[in-house]
C-alpha cells in the first residue's frame, strides 16, 4: 500500500519512478511532482519526496520557472493597463490579469491608483493549464489582506522556488536567523520573487546576498554567516 | 520569450544604490567582478567568466585566396553570436541592434587596431592566404558582454596555433600536427575593451556594469586599450554629454583595468602551457569545480559483457516475428522497364474476414436463423467474384496469404480450388 | 562475431554540473571524455501565435556549433533530440507553452550525439520540467575487425565502419530514438542495441547520484 511511499519519504527521486500498489483501500493524495497512472504513482520531477499528516505527497524540488496554481501569493510586476484589467508579470509562461476592481474598496468611480512598473502582492483566483490566469488584490471577504501595491524603497530580487517555500514553511528556521541579524520586513511571493526593505541600503543589500547564497548551505554553515554578518553589520 | 520587465521599484533602489556608491554585488565603483579564463583541448578554445557572464570563443583557419587589393595579407573574420541560451530576449538569427553594435565594436577593437601580423598569413601571395575566424558565444547574459567578448576573443586567439605548411614549386602542403608542430599567430598587442557605464546624466559612473545596472543607465563608454596605454577604439553610446576630464579618468581607469586582465591572460596561457608540455590532464573537463554539489564526476566505467550474446539474442526474439519478409519481396516484372515488389492490386479483405466469421461460427448449433445464411450466402458470392476477375494470379494471392492457408488447410482441401466449395460445405455445416 | 577485448567496452569518464548558468530555467554541462555540451531550457514560456499548440507545448531545440552557423547535420541532430526530448516529457500539461532547449557544442571528441542527449536530459530535469521517463544516449562504433566499440572518441568514429547512437529510457530501458552511419548486420545491430542498454543502467545510476548530490545540504 503507501508502506512504499513511504519508506522513500525524505529520498531522492528522479522522473521515471514508479510506485505500484496492490490493494486499493489506502488513498494518497499526490502533490507537485507525482502522478497517478493507472495504479502506479508515477514520479514526475526530480527531487526530495516529502510526506504530511495523514497523506499527503510531493516532491520538493528547486526549480527556478515558476508555474500559476490557484490560491497561491506572488509578487507580480505590472506591465501594461488595458481598458478594465492589468497585465501583469508573475513569471509564468502568460501574463496574469488583474482586474482593476478587484482591490480593496474600488469602485467604477474610485479607481486604485496603479503605474506601469509597479509591483503587485496578488492571490491567483484563477490558474489552471487552459486558461489565462487571473490575479486578485483582495480575499474572499472583499478585504485587502496584505495584498495590493506595495514596495517602494525596498529591493526586489530573484531566488529559487525551493528557497521561497522554505521561508513560508511555518516555523522557518531561515526567517528566525534572518531576524536575529537585523530588523528588516519581508514580501515574499510563490513565484520565486523576494521583497526587502531595512534601515539602510546596505542592509537591504546584505539580505539579498545571504538569501541567494544560503540555499546550497547546511543549516551550521548558514548559522556561521549569519553570525559573522550580524556582528560585521553596522 | 519575454524578458522579465524591470519594476519602478528595482530601478529607483538602483538608482539610490548608485548614489550612496554601492552596488548589487558588493562591489566597488571601479571593481571588476571575478574573471575566470579556461582553455579547452583545442587550441584556440577559450571560456571566460566574468561573474556570471559566461562567453566561449573558438578560433578557427583556412587557407582561401586573398582579397584583390591586399594579395599579401591574411583575413581575418570575427563573428559575435548572441545565443538563445544567454537570455530569453535572445532570438535565433535575429540581427538586433545589440547583435550589430557588438560586433562592430569585436572587429574596431581587434582587427582595426592592427594587434594581429596579417602578413606572416600570407602562404602564396595574391593566391592563398590564411582566413582565422574568430567565433565568440554568449552563453549566459549578466551584463558587459563586450568586454568578456573582447577578453575571451584576444585570449583565445594568443592560444590558437594554425598548421605548418609548406611549399615546393606551385604546390602547397599543410601539415597535421603530427607531421610538425603548428605555429601561433604573431600578435603584436593585446587590446581590451573596458565598459564605463554612466548614470543620471553622467554624474556618477560605474565600471563593469552587471545586467541590472545596465537597464537602468543612462549611456556607456567602452574604451578598447593596450597594456601600453595606447587605445585602440573608443566608443561612447547612449546620447549622454561627457565633459573631457570624464573621458580622461575613464581612459587612466580602463589602462590600470586593461594591463590587470592582460597579466591574468597570460597567466593562464603560460599555466595552460606548461600544464601541455608536462603532459597533464587539461581542458574544461578538468576545470569543472568538483567541490561544488552540483557537480558529480566519475570514472570511465567498464561494461560487463558477459552474456551479451545471450542478450542480444533475448532481443532479436523479443521481437515481433517479422512476417516471412523474404517470400513477399520479390520484385515482380511487369512491363518492360518496370519493377514492382509485391502485389497491390487485389483487395484481399473478403477473403480474410470471411475465414474468421467461419471459424466463430463452427461453434453454433444448427439453430441459425435465414437470415443469416443468406447474408453468408451473398458474401461468399462476392468471394467467387473476386477470384474470377483475378483468374491467372490465383496463386499469387495465396502466396502473399499463407497464414489464411494454414488455417483452411483442415477444412477445405485447398484453397486454390474452386471457391465455390467453400459455398457448398458452408451450407452443409448447419446441416450437420 | 565475437566480442573480445573487453577494454572497447568501456564508457570514458563522464561528469555532469547543474544549474551552472543564471539566465535559463534550467542548465547542465555534460562531459564525456573530452566531449562536452552545455545545455539551457527555458520554459514553460510564452510561445509565438504561429508556433502554438493548444494541446502541448511547443518543443524546440536549438544545436549550436562551436565553429560557423549551424547546417543540415546540426538539424538532424536537433530533430533526433527533439523527438526524444517530447517523447520523454509530458508536454501536454503545458499547453500553448514553449518549450526551448538550447545545446552548446563546447568540444568534439567523438559520440557529440549521445553527449547531447545527456546533457539534455540533464537541464530538463534541472528546469523541473514534468517528465514521464529518463533517457540517455548512447553511442557504439564497430571497426572494421568488427569489434564493437563504447562511447567512441572522435578518432575512433572516424575509422569505424558503423556508428549508432541510441536514446534508451529508463523505465524499460527501450530504444526511443536511434540514428546510425554506415553499414552493419542486423546482429551487429542487436548487440550494440544490448550493449548501449547495459552502458545506459551505468548512465542512469550516476543520474541519479548527481541528482542526489545536488540535493544532499537540503535532505
Amino acid at each position: 500500500m503507501a508502506d512504499c511511499l513511504k519508506d522513500k519519504v525524505g529520498s531522492v527521486l528522479l522522473p521515471g519512478d514508479i510506485f505500484s500498489f496492490e490493494s486499493k483501500e489506502e488513498k494518497v493524495i499526490c502533490g507537485p511532482g507525482l502522478r497517478r497512472n493507472g495504479d502506479e504513482i508515477l514520479v514526475c520531477k526530480s527531487g526530495i519526496l516529502r510526506h504530511k499528516q495523514p497523506n499527503m505527497y510531493w516532491i520538493d524540488s528547486q526549480q527556478k520557472r515558476y508555474v500559476p496554481a490557484k490560491g497561491e501569493s506572488v509578487i507580480g510586476i505590472v506591465t501594461v493597463k488595458s481598458g478594465d484589467v492589468f497585465k501583469v508579470d508573475v513569471g509564468g509562461s502568460e501574463l496574469a490579469s488583474l482586474s482593476y476592481l478587484a482591490f480593496e474598496g474600488a469602485t467604477k468611480r474610485n479607481r486604485p491608483n496603479v503605474q506601469v512598473g509597479d509591483l503587485v502582492y496578488a492571490q491567483f483566483l484563477i490558474a489552471n493549464k487552459d486558461m489565462e490566469p487571473e490575479l486578485v488584490c483582495m480575499d474572499s471577504c472583499g478585504r485587502a489582506n496584505g495584498m495590493g501595491v506595495f514596495g517602494t524603497g525596498g529591493l526586489l530580487f530573484r531566488v529559487s522556488l525551493g528557497l521561497v517555500r522554505r521561508l513560508l514553511a511555518p516555523q522557518s528556521e531561515l526567517v528566525k536567523e534572518l531576524d536575529r541579524a537585523f530588523p528588516f520586513e519581508m514580501v515574499v511571493g510563490l513565484n520565486g520573487r523576494v521583497w526587502v526593505k531595512a534601515q539602510s541600503t546596505q542592509h537591504m543589500l546584505i539580505l539579498a546576498s545571504l538569501l541567494e547564497t544560503c540555499e546550497n548551505m547546511t543549516a551550521p554553515q548558514r548559522q556561521a554567516l549569519f553570525r559573522k554578518v550580524a556582528h560585521s553589520a553596522p | 520569450m519575454r524578458e522579465t520587465p524591470l519594476s519602478n521599484c528595482e530601478r529607483q533602489f538602483l538608482l539610490k544604490a548608485i548614489e550612496e556608491k554601492k552596488r548589487l554585488d558588493g562591489r566597488q565603483t571601479y571593481d571588476y567582478r571575478n574573471i575566470k579564463i579556461t582553455f579547452g583541448t583545442d587550441y584556440g578554445c577559450c571560456i571566460v567568466d566574468l561573474g556570471k557572464t559566461r562567453v566561449l570563443a573558438q578560433v578557427s583557419c583556412e587557407l582561401v585566396a586573398p582579397k584583390e587589393n591586399r594579395p599579401t595579407e591574411g583575413i581575418l573574420f570575427f563573428n559575435l553570436e548572441l545565443s538563445p541560451m544567454a537570455s530569453p530576449a535572445f532570438e535565433l538569427g535575429r540581427q538586433s541592434e545589440l547583435l550589430v553594435k557588438l560586433n562592430r565594436l569585436l572587429e574596431r577593437c581587434l582587427r582595426n587596431s592592427k594587434c594581429i601580423d596579417t602578413e606572416s598569413l600570407c602562404v602564396v601571395s595574391g593566391e592563398k592566404v590564411w582566413q582565422i575566424r574568430v567565433d565568440v558565444h554568449v552563453l549566459n547574459h549578466e551584463g558587459n558582454i563586450m568586454d568578456a567578448a573582447s577578453i575571451a576573443a584576444i585570449a583565445a586567439l594568443c592560444h590558437f596555433r594554425r598548421p605548418d605548411v609548406g611549399i615546393q614549386g606551385e604546390e602547397v602542403t599543410v601539415y597535421s600536427t603530427d607531421e610538425r608542430d603548428p605555429i601561433p599567430l604573431s600578435i603584436y598587442h593585446m587590446p581590451i575593451c573596458v565598459s564605463f557605464s554612466f548614470f543620471l546624466q553622467g554624474t556618477y559612473l560605474l565600471v563593469d556594469p552587471c545586467e541590472r545596472e545596465e537597464r537602468v543607465m543612462d549611456g556607456l563608454l567602452v574604451i578598447a586599450m593596450n597594456k601600453h596605454r595606447e587605445i585602440c577604439s573608443i566608443q561612447s553610446s547612449g546620447g549622454i554629454m561627457l565633459l573631457r576630464e570624464q573621458v580622461l579618468r575613464c581612459s587612466k581607469i580602463a589602462s590600470v583595468k586593461v594591463s590587470e586582465i592582460t597579466d591574468l591572460i597570460n597567466r593562464a596561457l603560460e599555466n595552460d602551457k606548461k600544464v601541455r608540455t608536462e603532459g597533464g590532464k587539461f581542458g574544461f573537463a578538468e576545470s569543472i569545480p568538483k567541490q561544488r554539489i552540483t557537480v558529480l564526476k566519475s570514472d570511465g566505467a567498464l561494461l560487463e559483457v558477459t552474456n551479451l550474446e545471450q542478450k542480444a539474442e533475448g532481443i532479436a526474439s523479443g521481437a515481433e516475428p517479422i512476417s516471412d519478409l523474404g517470400r513477399a519481396s520479390s520484385p515482380v516484372v511487369r512491363a518492360p522497364g518496370t519493377a514492382q515488389v509485391g502485389e497491390s492490386l487485389e483487395n484481399a479483405w473478403g477473403l480474410e474476414q470471411l475465414e474468421e466469421e467461419e471459424e466463430e461460427e463452427e461453434p453454433v448449433d444448427q439453430t441459425m436463423d435465414e437470415g443469416q445464411e443468406k447474408e453468408e450466402e451473398s458474401l461468399y458470392h462476392k468471394k467467387g467474384e473476386v477470384v474470377v476477375i483475378s483468374d491467372s494470379e490465383e496463386e499469387d494471392v495465396v502466396i502473399l496469404h499463407p497464414e489464411t492457408k494454414v488455417k483452411d488447410s483442415d477444412q477445405q482441401t485447398s484453397s486454390s480450388q474452386q471457391q465455390g466449395t467453400g459455398v457448398t460445405k458452408k451450407k452443409k455445416k448447419p446441416v450437420n | 562475431m565475437e566480442v573480445d577485448g573487453l577494454c572497447s567496452l568501456a564508457l570514458r569518464e563522464f561528469g555532469c554540473e547543474q544549474n551552472l548558468l543564471s539566465r535559463p530555467d534550467g542548465s547542465a554541462s555534460f562531459v564525456q571524455g573530452d566531449s562536452s555540451v552545455l545545455a539551457g531550457v527555458y520554459g514553460p514560456a510564452e510561445v509565438k501565435i504561429s508556433k502554438e499548440i493548444y494541446d502541448r507545448a511547443t518543443m524546440e531545440v536549438v544545436i549550436q556549433p562551436k565553429v560557423g552557423l549551424p547546417g543540415v547535420r546540426e538539424r538532424a541532430r536537433e530533430q533526433c533530440v527533439r523527438e526524444t526530448c517530447e517523447a520523454a516529457l509530458l508536454s501536454s500539461l503545458h499547453p500553448r507553452s514553449s518549450l526551448s532547449l538550447v545545446l552548446q557544442v563546447v568540444h568534439d571528441d567523438g559520440s557529440l550525439l549521445s553527449c547531447c542527449l545527456n546533457a539534455a536530459c540533464m537541464a530538463l530535469m534541472d528546469a523541473g520540467l514534468p517528465m514521464g521517463c529518463l533517457f540517455c544516449g548512447v553511442t557504439c562504433a564497430i571497426d572494421p575487425e568488427g569489434r564493437l566499440i563504447t562511447d567512441p572518441t572522435a578518432r575512433q568514429e572516424q575509422n569505424s565502419r558503423a556508428v549508432m547512437t541510441f536514446a534508451i529510457d529508463s523505465a524499460q530501458h527501450r530504444v526511443m530514438m536511434s540514428s546510425t552511419k554506415g553499414s552493419f548486420s542486423l546482429d551487429e545491430l542487436q548487440q550494440c542495441i544490448a550493449v548501449s542498454q547495459r552502458a545506459s543502467e551505468k548512465i542512469f545510476h550516476f543520474y541519479r547520484e548527481s541528482v542526489r548530490r545536488r540535493y544532499s545540504k537540503t535532505l
